[in-house]
């Protein structure tokens, strides 16, 4: 029964995979100089959006976007918000006015993946079944309702070997409920493999974050790369 | 019209060869980018004559381009320049301009220094004002932008300290910038032109210009606002015709600042495809002519709200309402030969009232065109100009004016 159950799961974390593969989600990607392994969805689009130039570590960043193609309509989507339109007019007027300049734009995950491996600070975004060795994974976490509370304790979550023998990762997204006193509440699954998502959620209720004013609601994202 | 025909054309195969090569190269082991920008309008009138055009009659006087190279030195130092090119009827006249020019040194997210030429923060579009087509509009409101008058707000040589500093989740990001520099007019600008309507030749207003412009990033999703302050302290030395002894030669014109000084405040809504923007500006010029033999005070003002929509990926819509209005008081020896006091809003000569409706299509990323319609109420004309001058409206005004803009731009 328990083998029939495990096959399962595992049939539906392969269609999962597919799914995921097909609705582009997208894993970000940074060269090996950048420190940190999370970073907030909203400082990721002002690195995007070149209002930062470095992390709250001090590590210079350059954001690295794909040209067009589903992989990059998604992270509009996700994480900058807008259409490519908005986005280009908007590099453009910092462009034309000498405030920026136009960041790397390239045509396919593999070239973002060989750019970000090859440059210092890169940050970019791929499909999340894309290889990326050479470079490492951030995972996203975005506080929703109270910003600045700092991860004090991390668990690193377990990577099921079946899983990965068989190459099968992604995204875990988490919606992690933080008390005033920093211990995780509770967890709930948003999106991303289940059989991943579980090993995530036992890692994730053991992470301590810095006491806040009130209780904090916070969205998570956890890579699990088979490659590394 | 020909010339400028020619003009287009050359810049557009030169913007045709640009696309096909590689938008970037190499220098010394850095990676040098380059951008460049052209546009083409037409305006036809049904009355008066605007934008020192011979629209009444179609004009295709409306040309402008711009080439720029930049490239990073380290991780926190960039440079890089602009020059720019315009024929808009009597003013240009295709005589370049050092656009901007900077050096540019981020120390933190929330400092960084940019020195040189530096494009002026105020407001929502100053700084952007010649690259219509990053925007719906041919036109931006001409109350607040009068594209006449680009050179008075355009830039400063000089420097700006600027950042953002992140307020936390709930209460957003503040972007600031604080600039002090030298402000020095075009001899082709729309201030030197009105001013030969009076004889007076040379004209080029230079001087101090400090200000600094504050914008609020809400917590709000898509909400911007924001206020700008310009401060200035200007000369204008020229020669007029001797008023005292016509036919006497010329004797030096000289315009000195008293308080000279423009404020600006303004929001902008972005939702999915809907943009909002509306913005007020004053500016105040009191200032001094040839010691006391003239004093003039002029208060213009000016508001706008537009909205823009993207109908389908390549079409988008927009439309606004523009409202401008001046006062005008002088006084000495010399206040008769400039007009008497006009403090009537109310008034065709005093005030525009420009209601707008626009359609953009994309041709492609790189390539738009624009059909705009203007329905004007008054047109503005005192001591001041906001797009309609005596000089090419010679058998006076009439109170409305509607126009039909044409325009097309490529870019890369």
């Amino acid at each position: 029964m328990q083998k029939w159950r495990a096959l399962s799961l595992i049939a539906v974390a392969v269609l999962l995979g597919c799914a995921c593969a097909l609705a582009s989600e997208v894993k970000v990607i940074a060269n090996s100089s950048v420190k940190v392994d999370t970073i907030s969805a909203a400082e990721l689009k002002k690195v995007f959006l070149e209002q930062r130039i470095s992390l709250s570590d001090g590590t210079h960043v350059e954001p690295v976007l794909e040209k067009d193609g589903p992989v990059h309509e998604a992270f509009l989507q996700q994480c900058l918000g807008g259409t490519d339109d908005d986005l280009q007019n908007y590099y453009r007027a910092l462009v034309f006015s000498g405030r920026g300049s136009m960041p790397k734009q390239l045509d396919s995950d593999a070239e973002v993946v060989a750019y970000v491996a090859r440059t210092r600070g890169a940050i970019g975004y791929v499909a999340a079944e894309t290889s990326t060795e050479g470079v490492k994974l951030l995972a996203i976490g975005d506080s929703k309702s109270e910003g600045g509370r700092k991860l004090i304790q991390r668990v690193e979550p377990t990577y099921p070997e079946t899983l990965r023998r068989l190459g099968i990762g992604g995204i875990v997204r988490l919606h992690v409920t933080i008390s005033a006193k920093g211990n995780v509440e509770n967890v709930e699954l948003l999106g991303g493999n289940p059989i991943l998502g579980e090993s995530a959620i036992a890692a994730v209720k053991q992470w301590v974050y810095s006491a806040g004013r009130s209780q904090t609601v916070v969205e998570v994202s956890i890579p699990f790369d088979s490659k590394h | 019209m020909y010339r400028s025909a020619k003009v287009v054309a050359v810049a557009l195969l030169w913007f045709g060869q640009g696309l096909l090569n590689a938008q970037e190269f190499k220098l010394l082991g850095r990676t040098v980018q380059v951008h460049g920008f052209a546009s083409q309008g037409f305006v036809y009138t049904n009355d008066n004559n605007w934008l020192t055009m011979d629209t009444s009659d179609g004009s295709g006087a409306f040309t402008d381009f711009g080439l720029n190279l930049s490239a990073p030195i380290t991780d926190r130092l960039r440079v890089g320049a602009q020059v720019y090119d315009r024929n808009l009827g009597q003013l240009g006249q295709y005589h370049p301009s050092l656009d901007w020019a900077v050096a540019d040194y981020r120390f933190r997210n929330w400092l960084g220094f940019r020195g040189g030429k530096v494009k002026t923060r105020l407001g929502l579009y100053n700084d952007t004002q010649d690259q219509d087509f990053l925007r719906v509009f041919a036109l931006l409101p001409q109350s607040v932008y009068p594209t006449d008058l680009r050179d008075a707000t355009i830039a400063h040589v000089g420097g700006d300290i600027y950042g953002n500093v992140s307020l936390g989740h709930s209460i957003g990001d503040l972007f600031y910038t604080a600039y002090v520099g030298h402000r020095s007019d075009s001899i082709y600008s729309g201030i030197a032109y009105l001013l030969t309507e009076y004889g007076i030749v040379g004209s080029s207003y230079r001087g101090l210009q400090y200000g600094g412009d504050l914008r609020w990033n809400t917590p709000a999703k898509g909400l911007l606002i924001g206020a700008s302050r310009l401060n200035e302290d200007l000369t204008d030395h020229a020669t007029i015709q001797n008023p005292f002894n016509p036919g006497g030669g010329s004797i030096p014109f000289v315009a000195v600042s008293k308080a000279d000084w423009l404020n600006q405040f303004y929001g902008e809504y972005v939702v999915r495809k809907l943009r909002i923007d509306a913005e007020y500006r004053r500016n105040l010029h009191d200032e001094i002519i040839n010691g006391a033999l003239l004093h003039s005070i002029i208060d213009a003002r000016g508001w706008y709200v537009s909205g823009a929509y993207r109908v389908r990926k390549r079409l988008e819509a927009g439309s606004y309402y523009s409202r401008y209005s001046i006062t005008s008081v002088a006084g000495g020896p010399l206040a008769p030969l400039f007009g008497v006091n006009q403090t009537d809003t109310g008034l065709p000569a005093n005030h525009i009232y420009d209601k707008v409706i626009t359609g953009r299509v994309d041709l492609n990323r790189f390539w738009n065109v624009k059909v705009e319609g203007h329905f004007m109420d008054g047109y503005g004309t005192t001591t001041y100009p906001d797009g309609f001058y005596p000089q090419v409206n010679p058998r006076g005004f009439k109170p409305n004016t509607r126009a039909l803009v044409l325009k097309t731009a490529v870019y890369f």
